[in-house]
């Protein structure tokens, strides 16, 4: 039997004094706000020049963090990169690269201008990720913001007013008109005034009309707010009609729209002008010839004192002896990999699942969304492709790559398809917000995780349950954080709790770089 | 009139050509690809890779081999849609008869090593009279019999038979009648009647060792 909380409990609960804060603060402790800190302090003992070896398994952000970390401090370091390129699920589309998708292998054909790029991968920095604003930093990658949230942008249902496509502005005032309304209709001022003083309840009655620009009777009756229908500057504008709203509510994808520049995506977010990868290439400037590509690990033997890797190139294969060994490769490949692993350590490493998050993008004639005064932001669309990206870089110039799709998760629904397809699953449901859509696209790029090249995933899956991580989970997440023997050292957002972000990976790096610190300093206290 | 012909002839001719050098530049800078990417998911040397759900290659019958590809690349197999697995697979053997040739001869290259048996709790002696069935075709060992045109189950990686045996039963495999020996086999499935009896025979089946 839940405890019914009674009208009057509740505002007694809000009316006390440090109640949000309060609640914030338990929100942290449950992990649903991730707490700010500083960017973590690495303060690793320098070795002597060269005097200890360190080899990196895969060239993801995580790998090139720790190699570059190392490199700092004296350790002759080696990366081994399966594939042509470094950086993993950080991909910047440019003209001519390869798209190195398992079964389905294509070029991008955008145009070479240094503004028409598409982040395949990681796209947006939030301005809570230190780790990585700190590496943008001390590597000098030039940042811009990134815009999530337009209220120029539209939101499209075909189940909603027949199909038409309304802006985010119209939505937004819409549903805090009718949030508000309904507040107003719960608590009387006299009600309000039992818990608050007159003052405080007539001042939450004013910041609750505000918040939905209600009228005098408390009711919303509609609000330029949402923008004109004709008028506004030389003439008075006009309102739009209002919109049914509590129809609008009462469906998951409003839901979904509602929070998602909340949080993490909330603002200010930002990215590297000219592309994410601009911090893999950050990283990989100083490290030089360090790192080898088309080199494919074959066999990880860990023992007390070494790690002894095989990896081929070229069809020869070589063997890497190193002190130490920071290995990012996805753990559903690594299971397919020789190695001397402990059996816990195995069962972590078989227990994690894979995303299937998938990316489409069109290189577009025009940028045809800023005549509909569009700048930068998302469209939703309640369809497979949910949402369509502008961007907000290249301003005014003639052509731009437009984000066309991102399921990010829960299904095959692209994945399985061809790429003729997935383009024009893409265009037809991109027309549905801008009928004109079609003609202005061309060049399109399609990127299916779950079957890219050395990846075969968007992100580790640890829970198998949304109800939150169960003991077992915690504990092989745990295992699998430890080192083999002080030697080798998973890393990559797959051990963290909070993976598909950069920041989770380059923080994981940082646990095991530090653990391996540690115990060299005790050692050599010892 | 006639001089337009030739200009346009002209032109078109100067523009196969410009297009003809565009093709091999572009050719040359960019980066090469080739069709033997199939370690990604079957492991390293095709050992088998269970967090792919891939299973083991090396050692496998160049004749079976080459069948399961060419099945999967005519859409015969990994096509239902509830055969989550084998649709993984399919779009990977839309490959040349060339391809399929160079694939197989490479793939026979690998020093076969039996997989690691994970299923071990069945009844095995259950498993083993259950298998009676099984070794008219499979053989004794579960080594294989080319002439019955059935492969080898020995050092096959278990999980895999498991989801095998499941998707025969259930039609994902063998659905389609010109699929002859995947048919064949879907109906031999009916031998086993529940999970259990899969995990028995697979339990015994463990047992034995191809070479
Ligand atoms: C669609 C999508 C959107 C995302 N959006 C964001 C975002 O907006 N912001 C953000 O911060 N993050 C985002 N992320 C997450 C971010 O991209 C990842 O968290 C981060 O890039 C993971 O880095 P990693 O170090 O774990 O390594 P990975 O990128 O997983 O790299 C692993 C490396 O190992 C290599 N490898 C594999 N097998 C072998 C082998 N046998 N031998 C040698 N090398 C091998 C691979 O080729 C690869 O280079 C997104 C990810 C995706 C897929
Ligand atoms: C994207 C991952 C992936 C790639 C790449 C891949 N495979 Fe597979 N393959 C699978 C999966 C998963 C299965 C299991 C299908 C099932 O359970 O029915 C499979 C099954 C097979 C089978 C059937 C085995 C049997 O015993 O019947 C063969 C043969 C095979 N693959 C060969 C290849 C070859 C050769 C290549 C390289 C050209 C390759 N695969 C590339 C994932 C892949
Ligand atoms: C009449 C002959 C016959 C009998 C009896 C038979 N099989 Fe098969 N089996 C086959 C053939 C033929 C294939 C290959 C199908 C194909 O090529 O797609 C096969 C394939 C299989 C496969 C898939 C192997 C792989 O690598 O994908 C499994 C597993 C299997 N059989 C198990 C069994 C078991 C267990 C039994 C007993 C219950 C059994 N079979 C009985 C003929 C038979």
């Amino acid at each position: 039997m839940s405890k019914v909380v009674s009208r009057r409990d509740f505002l007694n609960l809000v009316g006390a004094i440090g109640g949000t804060s309060a609640l914030i603060q338990a929100s942290t402790a449950l992990g649903l706000m991730p707490g700010t800190a500083a960017a973590s302090e690495l303060n690793l003992q320098a070795v002597p020049a060269n005097g200890k070896s360190a080899v990196i398994l895969g060239a993801g952000i995580s790998g090139l963090c720790a190699a570059y970390e190392l490199m700092k401090s004296g350790y002759q370091v080696t990366v081994l990169e399966a594939s042509h390129r470094a950086g993993g699920r950080v991909m910047t589309l440019r003209s001519g690269d390869l798209v190195d998708e398992l079964g389905n292998r294509q070029y991008c054909d955008f145009d070479d201008e240094p503004h028409l790029y598409f982040n395949a991968g990681a796209a947006r920095i939030p301005s809570t990720h230190n780790n990585v604003l700190h590496y943008c930093r001390e590597l000098g990658v030039e940042l811009e913001m990134f815009i999530n949230e337009n209220k120029a942008a539209y939101f499209q249902d075909d189940n909603l007013m027949g199909g038409k496509p309304i802006r985010n502005r119209e939505f937004s005032t819409n549903v805090r008109g009718f949030l508000a309304e309904l507040f107003g209709k719960l608590f009387s001022e006299t009600e309000l005034m039992e818990s608050f003083s007159r003052e405080d309840a007539e001042t939450l009655l004013s910041v609750v009309s505000n918040f939905g620009d209600l009228d005098e009777q408390m009711r919303y009756v509609g609000s330029t707010r949402g923008g004109y229908a004709s008028g506004g500057f030389l003439e008075h504008g006009t309102a739009h009609d209002m919109i049914a709203i509590r129809e609008l509510i009462n469906r998951r994808f409003m839901n979904e729209v509602l929070t998602a520049n909340e949080g993490e995506t909330g603002p200010m977010l930002m990215q590297p002008v000219g592309g994410m990868d601009m911090i893999i290439k950050g990283f990989l400037r100083p490290l030089g010839e360090r790192v080898h590509y088309r080199s494919l690990v074959r066999s990880v033997q860990v023992s007390n004192d070494s790690v002894s890797v095989e990896y081929e190139q070229n069809g020869t294969t070589h063997t890497i002896n190193a002190d130490y060994c920071f290995n990012c490769i996805p753990s559903h490949l690594m299971t397919g990999i020789a190695n001397n692993f402990p059996t816990d350590y195995l069962e972590a490493m078989r227990y994690i699942r894979r995303g299937e998050a998938y990316k489409a993008a069109f290189q577009a004639k025009e940028r045809f969304w800023e005549k509909d005064g569009i700048y930068g932001g998302i469209s939703w669309i309640n369809a497979p492709v949910r949402q369509i990206w502008y961007p907000a870089h290249g301003i005014h110039k003639q052509k731009g790559i437009m984000l066309a799709a991102y399921d990010y998760g829960g299904g095959m629904h692209f994945t399985k398809m061809t790429q003729e397809q997935r383009l024009e699953a893409a265009l037809a449901q991109g027309e549905k917000v801008h009928p004109e859509y079609r003609q202005y696209m061309e060049k399109g790029v399609t990127i299916a995780w779950h079957r890219m090249n050395h990846m075969l995933g968007c992100s580790a899956r640890w829970q198998r349950d949304r109800g939150g991580w169960t003991d077992d989970e915690e504990n092989l997440y745990h295992r699998l954080q430890q080192s083999v023997n002080g030697r080798h050292y998973f890393i990559g957002d797959q051990v963290s709790q909070h993976s598909a972000w950069q920041e989770s990976a380059l923080l994981s790096a940082h646990w095991a770089l530090q653990d391996m610190d540690q115990r060299q300093r005790a050692q050599a206290g010892a | 009139m006639i001089a337009r012909v030739k200009h346009v002839l002209i032109l078109a001719a100067l523009m196969l050509f410009s297009m003809q050098v565009a093709a091999q530049e572009t050719e040359q800078e960019r980066e090469p690809f080739d069709d033997r990417y199939c370690m990604t998911c079957h492991g390293i040397d095709g050992v088998g890779n269970f967090g792919v759900q891939a299973p083991r290659l090396a050692g496998m019958e160049p004749w079976y081999l080459e069948r399961q590809l060419k099945l999967f690349r005519d859409g015969l197999r990994g096509k239902h849609p509830e055969d989550t697995e084998g649709l993984a697979m399919q779009p990977m053997a839309v490959l040349t008869d060339e391809s399929i040739t160079d694939i197989v001869a490479w793939v026979g290259t690998w020093e076969y090593k039996p997989a690691p048996a994970t299923i071990t709790a069945g009844d095995k002696e259950h498993g083993e009279s259950l298998y009676q069935t099984c070794a008219t075709c499979h053989g004794i060992n579960a080594e294989g019999n080319e002439s019955m045109n059935a492969p080898a189950l020995a050092g096959q990686n278990d999980w895999y038979l498991v989801t095998q045996l499941q998707n025969f039963k259930a039609g994902y495999r063998g659905y389609r009648d010109d699929d002859v020996y995947g048919s064949q086999m879907r109906q031999m499935s009916g031998v086993l009647q529940t999970r259990q009896d899969i995990i028995d025979v697979v339990s015994y089946i463990n047992t034995l060792r191809k070479l």
